[in-house]
């Protein structure tokens, strides 16, 4: 059995004709049995030696010579940035990192408008207002369709002006909101240093837009 | 009438048993959360949270450290350092970086600045990280419990408010560390409006590489806005807000995104951040309107042609409440 399984691998090696599934096999065991990966690279090596193609200088042990190099490579579970040895050089990487995205900005916070996905109400009035705790996450969209098509022409463009309505209702709740977070953040400040004026932050701020 | 003489005893002695033993277990959540705020501040921890509200979830990265100043050249500067970084994980990057009393906002809207500050915002509010007794006023401390969070031990402290102004605060605690394992924003009827979930929490010796990278690093400019703080008289007032607000500060700013600007109140009662904008508005009048993005709300209503909107973590009815209290002294100028 394992002459045969010799036999196969010489046949491989040698590029000669084996059937599929035998070679397969022959390899899986190979992959497995040290005896039989020995004997594939001493029949490269007969091989190379009755062809005379062997290089000036031999190594034997090249595949072992790899394999422990691999297994000296560190495990790089994620990519970091943040664990290379630059010192100093931090607040260049956070500022080349930080720039591309600014130009996100608009896009990301008109994805903010999706994402406040809000429970929403308009109380009328006249109506006596009721505490609604319950989280409505209506669809920016969602309305029901409606079902006679005479109407349809009237109703959509009702449709549309409710539904500008409500990006323009969203847009502006999203920009409190950011701004009492921003608020919030400056409000936090130590009432002790004197280096610069308030002026001098709003155009701080200003040149980032 | 015979049986009512013990009966009211036993009423007045499980009264003053149950007091007791509530006491007993405000003492221990005060305990319990003095302990968390000096484990906030004392601990080298490596952590991640999810803050969940709208059927979203927000991934963080939270470090903290501390080490020894390794240069004693100046007084001021001398012993230890304190090191943290809190990281939004997705979307456009918002990192906030503190070393000591300098904190660094990086964030997609504006060019990173510092500003000189002992504490980062975040979601966790900052109370937790200093003298909690700020709330003994305006909230009840009460421990409830053993729980099991993230794999570790849990106790639940909940922050009850005293009034229904407000939304109660429920804190899971880890046993061994003292540090937040969970914390849950809750109405008064119970229902859960948003909640930041830890997913992994490391507490080390020594400080972490991204901490160790840190303390080499220098920060953005630091900017001053002290003289904004300044209280500007403005021609309005809140007439009415829930006990223990503060005003923290008054201005008239320019809103980053909408270039529109407001004028502006801050309040504050050590928990809860409630801002206050009036502001000119082209419609002549427009209902109330509000919006939820988890605990927070923002509510607006146009009275004669003046937009009047509050935004903060408080109950629909106390937004409104504040919203109808603003008057006006005279009209506003309109830009």
């Amino acid at each position: 059995m394992s002459e045969s399984k010799f036999e196969t691998i010489s046949s491989i090696v040698d590029n000669y004709r084996v059937s599929d599934q035998k070679s397969e096999q022959t390899i899986d065991d190979m992959l497995k049995d040290e005896h039989l990966a020995n004997s594939w690279q001493s029949y490269h090596l007969i091989g190379d030696v009755m062809r005379n193609e062997i290089p000036q200088t031999l190594q034997l042990d090249l595949s072992a010579q790899i394999a422990s190099a691999i297994a000296e490579e560190p495990t790089v579970l994620a990519p970091s940035t943040s664990n290379s040895k630059v010192v100093g050089g931090f607040k260049a990487k956070v500022i080349q990192l930080i720039k591309p995205v600014g130009q996100l900005a608009i896009a990301a916070s008109a994805a903010g408008l999706m994402i406040i996905g809000v429970q929403q109400n308009t109380a009328d009035t006249n109506e006596i207002i009721t505490p609604s705790q319950i989280v409505q996450t209506k669809p920016l969209g969602g309305f029901a369709n409606p079902v006679s098509f005479n109407y349809q022409q009237n109703t959509k463009s009702q449709q549309q002006a409710a539904l500008e309505q409500r990006i323009e209702q969203q847009r502006r709740f999203q920009t409190l909101l950011s701004d009492h977070q921003q608020q919030i953040k400056l409000s936090a400040v130590k009432k002790n240093s004197d280096v610069n004026s308030s002026t001098e932050l709003e155009a701080e701020l200003e040149k980032s837009n | 009438m015979k049986s009512f003489v013990p009966f009211s005893f036993a009423c007045i002695t499980s009264f003053f048993i149950s007091f007791s033993a509530m006491s007993a277990e405000s003492e221990q959540a005060i305990s319990l959360l003095e302990r968390l705020s000096q484990s906030l501040r004392q601990l080298n921890f490596n952590t991640s949270f999810v803050v969940v509200k709208n059927n979203q979830a927000e991934p963080y990265h939270w470090l903290h450290g501390i080490v020894e100043n390794p240069v004693n050249e100046d007084e001021v500067s001398k012993g230890n350092i304190e090191l943290e970084i809190l990281a939004l994980l997705n979307g456009p990057r918002r990192d906030i970086l503190r070393i000591n009393n300098t904190v660094s906002y990086i964030e997609p809207e504006y060019a990173p600045y510092s500003i000189s500050s002992e504490q980062i915002s975040g979601p966790i509010p900052t109370v937790f990280g200093r003298d909690v007794s700020v709330l003994e006023n305006n909230y009840h401390f009460v421990s409830v419990g053993k729980n099991r969070v993230l794999g570790r031990a849990a106790q639940l402290i909940r922050i009850v408010p005293k009034d229904s102004h407000r939304f109660g605060y429920w804190l899971w605690l880890d046993q061994q560390s003292g540090l937040l394992l969970k914390l849950a924003v809750i109405t008064r009827k119970g229902n859960l409006l948003e909640q930041i979930q830890f997913t992994h929490l490391e507490i080390t010796d020594t400080i972490s590489e991204n901490l160790k990278q840190l303390q080499t690093t220098e920060l953005p400019k630091i900017i001053d806005v002290t003289a904004q703080q300044k209280n500007t008289d403005l021609t309005w007032q809140v007439n009415w807000l829930p006990n223990g607000f503060e005003p923290v500060k008054s201005d008239r700013h320019r809103i980053n995104t909408s270039k529109q600007t407001v004028e502006f109140m801050l309040f504050n009662d050590g928990l809860v951040d409630v801002s206050v904008y009036v502001n000119p508005s082209k419609e002549k009048q427009r209902p109330i309107e509000f919006a939820n993005d988890g605990a927070t709300l923002v509510l607006s209503q146009v009275i004669n042609n003046i937009e009047v909107s509050v935004v903060g973590k408080v109950p629909l009815e106390t937004a409104k409440k504040i919203v109808s209290s603003v008057s006006f002294n005279r009209k506003l100028v309109t830009q």
